[in-house]
This record gives C-alpha cells, structure tokens and sequence, in this order.
C-alpha cells in the first residue's frame, strides 16, 4: 500500500539526467556536434562529390564560376571545390590527430602527477607550467622550419607535441581533487592497485573534461596547422585549407579578383573551429554543473485567495501558506508544503528536520532569497508592516538587514575573500545610509566586542581567521543594524562542539539583551529543544508539529517527532538498543496524499492517514500536530489500535528492556494515551 | 534480537587471555608537509592503544584532532612518521607494498565518513562489492550470490533490487549499507570506522549503528568507531580514547570515560554537548580561545593554553597518562599524587 | 615573498628552456643547418657570412657539445646573437630591437584593449545569464575566436584596404612619414595601425569573453555572493566589489597563459598586413631560411612572453590577499 504516486515515469527521468541525455539536450553540442558531423561527411563523401583531383592542374587558371567548377579554378589550374572537399579530409586528420595525441599527453601527465604526487607531481607541474608559457606558434615556426616536407605528420607531431600542457594543467587539478575523495581512498583499503584505481576508478570520472579537452586541442591544433601553412612552413604540396590560403595568399588571389578563394577555407575552418568550440564548451558546461543549467520556464506565484498577509495578532513574522519549488527538466519539486508559521517578537522560533525537509529552502524562500531554480508557488510572508514577496527589488534591498538579516549554513564561505573584514562589516551598514567613517568605526568596534572578537581583526582578511571567528564575524554583520528578525541556517554545523557550544551562548546573550527575534534551523534536535521557545518540526516538506520547546520536549504529539527524539542515543544511564525511523522520506517531485510520514510511521492508520487530505490539529495549548491521531473526527477505536499496535511491536523489539527514566517510544505513547480523553474532551 | 551493549570487561587495556589483541599501535606519530625538515605539522603526536578481538574502541576527538589520520595510518592509506603497528600481534612494517599489502588489507578494512563520497558513482553496487571478493581471491565463479548475501547481510533486501544500483539511486543511509558491505566482504578482523554516521540524518544514524554492532557480535569483528559525538560513542563503544590536537589524552571504559572523565578536555567536550534532558538550561562552560595551530604546538600539555585548571608545571613537557583506576588513564598532571596533595580541595577531577 | 621567488624561479627555468630549446632545434636536423644555407644561398654568400654561420652553429669549434653549449649560453648572456644571413652583415640584436617596438606596442596595447573589452562583455554575459542577448554572446564569442588571425586580417585588407582604400595596405609607416614623433609621423603610424588592430582585438576578444563568463558564473554560485544580496547590497557594489573582484583573479591568470597563443595570431597578423614587427622578421628569417635571425626572435618573444608572465603574477599578488600569505 502506497500513498506516493510518482510523478513521471522513472526511465524516462534517467535517461534525460544521464550525460549524454544533457549533451543531446544542450543546443551548443546539439550545434557543434552537427556542424563537425557536416565536415566528417564532406570529407568522406569526397569523391562522390567532386569528380576531379584535387592535384591535378588540368584546367585553365582563374577560371569563374560555371556548372563544371562551381568555385572556379587556382592560378595553377586546380578545381576550387575539389580542393575544398579533399582539403576537408586531412585538416580534419590534423585536428583529430594532433588533438588525440595533445590529449592523450595531458591526461598522461595530468594524472601521473595526481596519483603518485610529491616529486613526480612537482616535475611534471614545472614542465606543464613551461610549456604554458612558452609561445606555442613561434616554438612549431621554429620547430617546423627545420623539419621541413616529409608529409603531414610532422606537422601533427609538433602541434601535438607543444599543446597538451593547457589541458595537463586542468586534468591535473581535476584528477588532484578526485584522488582526495573518498572512493579512491576506498578502492585502495579494497586492495587495487594503481593500474585499476587510474584506469578504473578515477578516468572515467575524468571522461567529461578528456572530451572538452580533445575538442579544445583539436581547435588549437586545426588553427596552428592554418597557421603553419599560410606562412610555408610545413608541406604546401599537401591539399589542406590550410595550404589552399597559402596558395591563394601567394598567387595573389585577392588582387585577381578570386575572393572565395581566400573566403572559402577561412570560413571553414573557422566553422570547423567553431563546432571544437561549441563541444568543448557544451561537454564542459554538462560535466561542471556549476557551469550548467540553462533556462527554465519559472511558474508564476499565485497569491493565496485570502489576500496578502492577513494580519495575526502581533506576530512580528507570519508565513502564510507558503508553498516553494524546485523547477526541474522533468518536472516542480515540491520543497515546500503549505507551510504556515508565525514568529513574535523575541522568540527564538527553532525549526526541525533531517536533510531535504525544506527547512533551509522555506528559510530562504520567505526572506527572497531563493535562486532559480527556486521559486516561491505560493502563499505570503509578512515582516511587521512589509508584505516580503511583494516588494519590489529595491524595497526589498532597503528593508533587507535593516529588518531581518541571515546567516548561513556554509560560513566559511561567505566572506569575501578578497576584501577586508572591515569592508565587509562596513558595506553592509553603508547600504542602508551609515556612511560617516567614525560611526562606521565605531560600530563595528561595538559590534565584535558584542561577539567576543578581537577588534584588531577587522583588518584581516577572511583567510586569516579560523572557522570560529569567521561564524562570529558574520553573526556581528548580521547584528550591524539591529534588525527584527535574524535567520540563522545550521549556523554552527559546520563547527566544533566546543566553539558551537561558545558561539550559542553570544547568540542566546545577545537576543535578550537586544530582543531580537530568530530562526534557528538545525538538523539537531537535542540542540534545538535546549535553545528555543517554541519548535517546529518539517518533514517532506510540511511543517508536521510546533509546540513551545519544553512541551515539545516532554510530550512530543507527533510520531515522527516522538521517533526522531529517540533517535539520539542518551549521554546518560544505562545504555540500551534504540532504534531510529526505517525508510525514508518519500521524494517531493512526488504527489503526497495524505500524510508524508505515512509509511514510515509506527503508529498509521490505513484507510485514514493515506487518504485523507493532511490537515494540521490542535493538541495542546500552543501545540499543533499534522496528524490523524489528534483528528476529532477519527473514531478513537481506530487511534487504540494503532497505538495498541505499536506498543506491541516495540514491546517485541525492545524485549522489555525499558529500564526505569529512559524515554522510548513506548512510554510516549504510553502518555499519550493517557492524554488522549482529556483532549477530547477539550475539543469537543 | 537486541540486548544492552555489554559493559566491557575493564581490564581491556591487557586482556586476560592470551589470545593477542587485533590491533595495537605503539607510540604511532605523523607529521605532514616537511621532506625530512623541520617546522612540519605534527597530525598524530605518539599515539599507543590496543582493540581486543570483538572490542570497540570509540575514537573521540574533534576535527583536526588527528582521529581520521590515525585511522588512515592503520589502513596504510598514510606512511607513519615514526611507530609501530601490530596486526594479531605481529608487527605491520610501515611500508608495505604488493602482496604484502594486498594480504594485510584483507584484515584492515575501512568505512568512510561520507557515503556519498566513498561510492565511485560511475559503479554499479554489484561492481563496488565483487571487487574485494575477487582481489582477495575469495569469489567462486559468477559473485553475484556472493554479492547478494553480502546486501542481505547489511539489511539490504531483497538484494536482487539493489545490487544493479548505482549511487545516485541509492538513499544515504543505503549507500552507506554498501559501504559496510563492502568492508565486510574480504571478511576482516578489524573494521575501522571514521565517522560512518556523521553524514547521515539523524533518523537513521541509529540503524547503521545497530547494524555494526550485530555485524561485531555475529562475526567477532573489532572495530575503530571513530566519532565526534560523544554520546554515539557511548552507544557504540566498549572503551573510548580521547584525541587532542594529535594527542591521546584520556582513555578507559566508556560509560566511565563519558560519565566520569578525568581529563579537563574530556570534561569540556561533554559539558558542550547539547542535553535536552539537563533542564532545558544552556550550561556556562569554561574554556579560551581554540584548539592550537598543530604548527606550533606548545612544549607541555597541548590543552594548557585553554585549560580552567592550568598551572605553570603543565607547560613542563607533555605529561604522562596517569592511571585512575579501572583500567581509565588520563594525560594531565592533575593526577600526579605530588600536586594533587598540593591542590587537595581546590580541584574537584 | 616565497610565491614571488617561486615564479621568478619558473621565470628563469623557462627562459633556460627556451634558449636551451634554440641549441638543440637545429642540431636535431638531419645533416647541418649551414649546408641547407649554403645550398640555399648558392655562392651568393659573403665568404664571412659563412664563417659566422659556421661560428654561429659551432662547426668551427672542435670542442664536446657540452663546450659548444656553454658558449651560446655565455653569448646570450652578453647579448651576442651573430650576425644575420638575409641581412648580413647586420648584427642579429640590432634587427630584433629594430622590430621590438613595434610589436610591443601593436601586441601589447591591443591585448590589453582586447583583455579590458573582453572580460567586461563577459561580466555582463555572465551576470545577465539567461537573458537572449548575454547567452546570444557565446557562439559569436567563439566563432570569433575560432577564425584563423591571418585568414580574418587578409580579409580586413581586402575590403578595407584594397577595395575601399581607407587604410594603406602594409607596412607601419609610410614611406616618407616626416620627422620621428610629429603630428604626420603619428598619424601615419596610427593609421598604419588600425587594420591589424582590429584584426587581433576582434579575433581574440572572444576567448577572454568566454573565461571571463565562466568565472563569473562560478562565483555567482558562491555563498558570499548571496551573503552579500542578502544585506541588501546595491547591485553596483556587489558587481564590482564582490563578482568582479573575484572573477577576475582566474582571468587574469588565464592572461599570462594565453598570451604566447595571443602572440602566435600576433605574428601572422604582422605577416599579413608586413608590420615590421617581431613576427614579421621571424616569418622573413624562416622564408630565408636565417637562422641566426630566427632564433634570437624566438627567444625574444619567448622573452617578452615571459616578462609578461611575471608582470602578470606581480598583479595578481596586490589583487589577491591569499597569494600576499603564500597560501593560494
């Protein structure tokens, strides 16, 4: 029995999120792809196209346009357009050639230097870092003018001598951070041996970059053969583009007149050189996904029929039924569900869930900040008197840390490097019209002594500081302007549990002192339950349970709550097996009917929780749960039995080894019971 | 069927029976970033202990304190500096190479912190666990009833749906189910785990945990839990080391090293761990500055320059580990019977 | 410090390549450069044309290749080059800082100009990405930078100068430009000028576009760009304090890489358009066959390529903090 129904077929959605799906889908591989696909065929197809030789000086000199030479004849005699069609099959030869053997260096060298490191890294690095800078066209002139005729190859043997250390050097950096990750690690402790951890494991995640670098070679080598032919190095008894400008350029094409020419095999290779392009960059762009997503079609916001905002009480934050997505290729994700909170003034609302749950999505979306593919499908965010998805963007810069400021998850990184912590703490006052230097000074003198920094850092740089100081600094930025509201995005995850512990002591001192009201979002419940007033609880998306911090922590109502808080394993008493939540979340680009949690819980009701639409009940005073258990209208017989059920089944799993002050899931439910009759009574 | 996780016997620091210990490492040292020269950063500072056969050890340290480099110095993913490895008793030489090393991973095998990580993308489960059953010449012809028990073994059934995977089609918790596989399939008799549960949600951390456990207790395993969370530690472990800053500074049972530690930075780490239970009132704690750059560690104690209870004798060389009684050691002069008669009274440790 | 002495270490390694390079090439040849000369030349050479060509490549010198060796190094070191064969008997350096200027300043200049054009329609091509005419940019950009210099320059020439007559057709100078440094002197110069200008700024524009894009695109993604949206950062600011501050650092250092490409389309524009510059002489060095020449311009442009290099790093150290700390 299932509550998710997938979205779209599965195959389908795999096929289009493989590389080569992304590659047929890119317009640019799509475009350089065909255009080279055009050349390789001209090449092929030569005879058939074109009657004569190439060589052969048969015709009369400059002759014009007719149905025989459809491009006319050389100063020597030569047919125009059989010197094109063949000229096309070795130009490609010193592309792919030269490009295959330039790549097959650099991958050579790249990753020789990546996997066995130290001294053969560092004698590799230096010749890359030569060959670099070395100047490639003059280096093959000067080479090529010594090994003069003797056919193509020398001539692809130079170029791809001189142009691999471009591609060595970013194979080499690419395949440094592959040796760091852990799967190679892995396969070692495994036991391969190098020849199958560098052909193995570590090229083929490599293929991507080969393939942009082949295509970057072959482009390098097709314009260095031009470039070589047109000033008569190398061998111009050869037919190549290449050869055929020099020829125009040395029988005085131009000043007879024979334009095309001269505009034929330019245009060509340039084209040629444009379809290398196009792959180099569209294999990139698929294989770096920083690089990559094009345009999406963005759905507008639909406002919620009730209006913007209505007006609750004095909650200084309310979100409205805020629904946020993620638009994909194959269709919205669903991050964020009808989701419906208030902050007041001074609380520190703390909200709850495991990775994927929407908590830093809704976060983000209800303070605007949310990039594409992100966007806000519905509902509405009031901060005190400002409607937030409303505003226009310079409002919304005005009102942004003058009334509610950030911090995020990843601080390490989000300090700008390049700039002075002092910059850094002034933009963000400067923004908002505190420009008078003293103040400036002042301030964030106030501001670091408020967060336990040593002033003298705000002429450092952020390199200069260590995770600690940087959470601090930017917790002092967010301080700057005293706003309302602070959202703070798993602001110590990334930190040691001392420094965590340090840092939520200046942010607990500094909201009383100040009033400031917060969002603090974490995966940590334990931590969460000790610093909030109130907490809520998201799971798939939905915020599932809110009740006040100790409520909450003494009488969680909703199963998952109740199961997540026996998740982590007691620093106290006797040790015993707990066990957590099996399963898993279902995916949100899913339709959920009913509730989310449905198949994971231990205590469902088939036929109620996966069916009917999820609503949010009332259980206690300030405490709501979206779940069934607490709907009145769901027989009590029902709710009995789902919990008998449960109890059973962790009666038998726990073999009575519940031992007096643990808390398990049994015994929640055991209270729960008991408080069942009173709330229904409350609520009838 | 689950039970308590049995208090370890104390006297693990020597087993009583004769029968070797799995592993022992003996004043193991590493020091990164110098080619012979000096001023190179010193990331395992003479680290000793011994894991009995079907023993945890909890590795507890915070990052930076070494524990990831210990576990890589055992698994010879890193050379040691200077030390001594035993395997069973036998000493492991520090370099190894070829069949040596092929023969000695078959008994060391490894679970990393991130299963998104450590699984190649490009590779199908089947590929990922077949490996180690053919370098180890274990496989009979055609792995994949090999592979499929394996799958079974760590909660992954029915196998069949699973052993076609690749990562990306895999939860977290399910990959780093493959992940134990994996290490189980050369059937070693050291697991070291760095961290295998940091990475997953909370709601599942505690299945991958109870699956290690049954996996020790079914087949005898010792393993290195290594983690940051002390209260995991106490779940998982038989015993705990501590780890600062590349040193080991305390090391016992691990109901009384958590319950009742005895080193200052013991007692810092537990009292900066979130407890919900503790009345819901943030506990002020008591420490300076940061952990110290491993560059230029200073002479003595490397906690002293944060440590409530510093005195001057602390920055007179690293002390000793000075035995507390049950089989729990800890690095601080505190217990040294000299001063503590001096501060009798005034330090509660 | 250390960051500063390590390049200029890779400085002076590559420099050694280079002229180390120039020794071995024409030793590699089969039989030896001055009877290839000889042939060429056919008794129509000076009889001390010959013995400096024989000097030149060490046939006189009886001693090891390691002897012959070290005195080229010793005559590089002092500036000696021989004398060149086309030109004989015009010492080889007096031909080299004839042509200097003019490359340094055709080359120079438009790279800049091209460097400065390019990186700022790939900030807006990056920052704007998704809008048709920032996206429309990148096939243009490497159609432009696919097409062969040279092929483009003969085309400029063609229609500019041959057809329209709005340029002259070659050379930097006219013929009788008056006095050095007047006002005709520059107009000529700066009309000489144009064409090949315009040949190199428009055929490599577009690769500094595409880097410059690519950067951009990268750092929009970073953490402390959205730090900076969110404390309400004017857009103008967060361009050019946050993307293109860091945006430019990879660029710029993938300017000293591609500067020995960029010279390489330099020295077939200068072909073209017979701007006396250094790649014109090594195009006439290598037509007649002058190999003394061709080797002295080698290594100048390697030279020149080089100092750029370093001037390059030099930059990037005040740009960027982390490289101050030799932590990059």
């Amino acid at each position: 029995m299932t509550a998710v129904i997938p979205a779209a077929t599965v195959p389908r959605r795999a096929w289009k999120n493989t590389s080569l799906g992304r590659f047929f889908r890119n317009p640019r591989s799509v475009a350089g792809a065909g255009l080279l696909l055009l050349f390789v065929l001209l090449a092929l197809l030569a005879p058939v196209l074109t009657p004569y030789n190439p060589n052969s000086l048969q015709f009369d000199a400059f002759m014009g346009f007719s149905a025989q030479h459809p491009l006319g004849t050389t100063a020597l005699g030569q047919d125009i357009f059989s010197q094109f069609v063949y000229g096309a099959r070795l130009t490609l030869l010193v592309g792919s050639a030269a490009g295959l053997i330039a790549t097959f260096l650099s991958v050579t060298f790249g990753l020789a230097a990546a996997y066995f490191g130290g001294r053969v890294d560092e004698a590799i690095n230096t010749l890359i870092n030569v060959f670099l800078v070395l100047p490639g066209l003059p280096l093959i002139i000067v080479a090529a003018a010594f090994i003069r005729g003797g056919g193509v190859w020398p001539v692809i043997l130079v170029i791809g001598l001189t142009g691999w250390a471009f591609g060595a050097r970013v194979l080499r950096s690419q395949a440094l951070a592959l040796r760091e990750r852990d799967f190679i690690a892995a396969a070692t402790v495994a036991g391969e041996g190098p020849i199958r951890i560098i052909f193995v494991e570590m090229l083929p995640n490599m293929a991507g970059l080969i393939a942009a670098n082949f295509f970057g070679a072959a482009l390098y080598a097709v314009l260095s053969e031009a470039g070589l032919s047109f000033i008569g190095v190398g061998d111009v008894s050869l037919v190549t583009w290449g050869t055929m400008l020099y020829w125009a350029q040395a029988k005085g094409a131009l000043l007879q007149g024979a334009w095309w020419w001269v505009a034929l095999p330019g245009l060509s290779i340039a084209l040629l050189g444009t379809s290398f392009a196009l792959l180099n960059f569209a294999v990139d762009e698929i294989s770096n996904p920083k690089l990559g997503g094009g345009r999406l079609k963005m759905p507008r916001r639909t406002v919620s029929a009730a209006g913007p905002a209505p007006v609750a009480g004095d909650a200084l934050l309310a979100i409205n039924d805020l629904n946020v997505g993620y638009v994909t290729p194959t269709g919205t994700v669903r991050a964020v569900r009808d989701v419906t909170l208030e902050v007041q003034p001074g609380e520190l609302l703390g909200l709850a869930g495991e990775s994927g749950c929407g908590k830093s999505t809704l976060a983000f979306a209800a303070t605007r900040l949310l990039d594409p593919p992100g966007a806000v499908l519905g509902g509405s965010v009031r901060l005190a008197e400002h409607d937030l998805l409303a505003l226009s963007p310079e409002e919304l810069r005005q009102v942004r840390w003058k009334e509610f400021s950030i911090v995020f998850q990843a601080s390490m990184s989000v300090l700008n490097p390049v700039l002075k912590i002092r910059e850094q703490v002034y933009d963000a006052m400067q923004a908002h019209g505190v420009t008078d230097k003293a103040k400036l000074d002042a301030r964030a003198r106030e501001l670091f002594d408020l967060v336990g920094i040593q002033t003298s850092y705000l002429d450092a740089y952020p390199h200069q500081l260590s995770g600690g100081m940087k959470q601090r600094v930017v917790i002092a930025i967010a301080l700057a302007l005293e706003p309302k509201l602070i959202v703070m995005d798993e602001p110590t995850t990334a930190l040691d549990v001392v420094v965590q512990r340090q840092i939520l002591q200046e942010i607990n001192d500094v909201r009383r002192r100040l009033g400031i009201s917060i969002i603090f979002i974490t995966h940590d419940l334990s931590l969460l339950v000790e610093m909030s007033d109130r907490v809520a609880i998201m799971y798939a998306g939905e915020v599932v349970e809110q009740a006040p911090a100790h409520q909450l922590y003494a009488h969680p109502a909703h199963p998952y709550t109740q199961q997540l808080m026996n998740s982590f394993p007691p620093m106290t008493g006797p040790r015993t097996r707990r066990s957590g939540i099996p399963g898993k979340p279902p995916p949100l680009s899913a339709e959920i009917v009913g509730c989310p949690f449905f198949e994971r819980c231990t205590k469902r009701m088939p036929g109620v929780c996966d069916v009917k639409p999820l609503q949010t009940f009332p259980v206690a005073e300030h405490q709501t749960a979206a779940c069934f258990l607490y709907d009145p209208t769901v027989s009590p017989a029902l709710k009995g039995n789902a919990i008998r059920e449960s109890q059973i089944n962790a009666g038998q799993s726990n073999a009575g080894q519940i031992s007096a002050g643990q808390i398990s899931a049994g015994q929640i439910s055991a209270g729960e019971v008991s408080r069942e009759p009173a709330r229904n009574a409350k609520l009838n | 069927m689950s039970q308590p996780v049995t208090p370890s016997s104390t006297e693990v620091q020597s087993p009583p029976s004769s029968a070797p210990n799995t592993l022992e490492i003996v004043n193991l040292r590493k020091v990164f970033g110098t080619r012979g020269k000096a001023g190179g950063v010193v990331a395992v500072n003479d680290v000793s202990f011994a894991i009995a056969r079907g023993e945890v050890l909890g590795l507890v340290g915070e990052s930076g304190s070494g524990k990831s480099t210990i576990a890589r110095l055992i698994a010879h993913l890193y050379t040691p500096t200077a030390g001594e490895i035993r395997l069973g008793g036998q000493p492991v030489p520090n370099r190894l190479g070829g069949a040596a090393l092929r023969k000695f991973r078959k008994h060391v095998q490894m679970i990393f912190q991130d299963p998104y990580a450590s699984l190649n993308p490009l590779h199908p489960v089947r590929y990922t666990l077949s490996r180690p059953l053919k370098i180890h010449g274990l496989a009979r012809g055609n792995t994949d009833a090999q592979v499929g028990s394996l799958l079974e073994r760590v909660g992954l059934s029915p196998a069949a749906t699973y052993i076609a995977k690749r990562p990306f089609e895999l939860s977290g918790g399910q990959r780093q189910r493959v992940g134990i596989a994996r290490a189980l399939a050369a059937s070693p008799e050291l697991i070291l785990a760095d961290e295998p549960t940091s990475a997953l949600d909370v709601s599942i951390r505690l299945d991958v945990m109870n699956l290690m456990l049954d996996l020790k207790d079914q087949e005898g395993l010792s393993m290195l839990f290594i983690t940051h969370d002390l209260a995991g530690a106490r779940y998982m472990s038989d015993r705990v080391a501590v780890l600062y800053a590349g040193t080991l500074v305390e090391i016992g049972p691990a109901v009384e090293v958590i319950d009742r530690p005895q080193h200052p930075y013991t007692q810092l780490l537990k009292s900066a761990a979130p407890k919900p239970d503790a009345g819901l009132v943030p506990e002020e704690i008591e420490a300076r500055g940061e952990v110290p750059d491993l560059k230029t560690l200073p002479p003595g104690c490397p906690f002293e320059p944060r440590c409530p209870h510093a005195m001057p004798e602390c920055k007179d060389g690293l002390p000793k580990m000075y035995d507390v009684g049950g089989g729990h050691t800890a690095r601080c002069i505190l217990h040294d019977p000299a001063i503590r008669a001096r501060k009798q009274g005034l330090v509660g440790v | 410090m250390s960051y500063l002495l390590r390049k200029l270490g890779i400085f002076v390694f590559t420099l050694w390549v280079a002229a180390t390079l120039n020794f071995i090439l024409p030793r590699l040849v089969p039989g030896d450069p001055v009877s290839v000369m000889l042939a060429k030349y056919q008794g129509r050479l000076d009889p001390s044309a010959v013995d400096a060509l024989k000097i030149a490549y060490g046939l006189n010198d009886l001693g090891s290749p390691i002897s012959q060796y070290f005195t080229y190094l010793g005559n590089l070191l002092r500036g000696d080059f021989g004398r060149s064969i086309s030109l004989f008997p015009t010492p080889v350096i007096d031909v080299v800082l004839r042509a200097l200027p003019y490359t340094l300043g055709l080359v120079g200049i438009t790279t800049i100009i091209s460097f400065v054009l390019g990186s700022g329609l790939g900030l807006y091509s990056g920052w704007r990405r998704g809008r048709a005419g920032a996206d429309a940019v990148v096939p243009a950009a490497l159609f432009l930078s696919s097409m062969p210099y040279f092929w483009f320059g003969l085309l400029l020439l063609y229609v500019l100068a041959f057809q329209l007559k709005w340029f002259p057709l070659s050379g930097a100078l006219d013929p009788f430009p008056g006095d050095a440094y007047s006002a005709g002197w520059w107009s000529s110069l700066a009309r000489h000028a144009v064409l090949p200008v315009l040949t190199i700024l428009v055929t490599s524009v577009g690769g500094w576009l595409i880097t410059m894009r690519n950067n951009v695109i990268s750092v929009a993604s970073e953490d402390y760009l959205a730090f900076a949206r969110a404390k309400g950062l004017s857009e103008g600011r967060i361009v050019n304090r946050y993307v293109l501050r860091n945006a430019l650092l990879p660029s710029f250092t993938a300017f000293g890489m591609s500067l020995g490409f960029v010279v390489g389309g330099s020295i077939l524009t200068e072909i073209v358009f017979s701007y006396p510059g250094l790649g014109y002489y090594l195009y006439q060095s290598v037509t007649n066959l002058d190999y003394p020449l061709m080797q002295a311009l080698f290594f100048f442009i390697a030279l020149a390529v080089l100092l750029a290099n370093l001037l390059v790093d030099l930059i990037n150290v005040i740009l960027d903090p982390r490289i101050r700390e030799g932590r990059a």
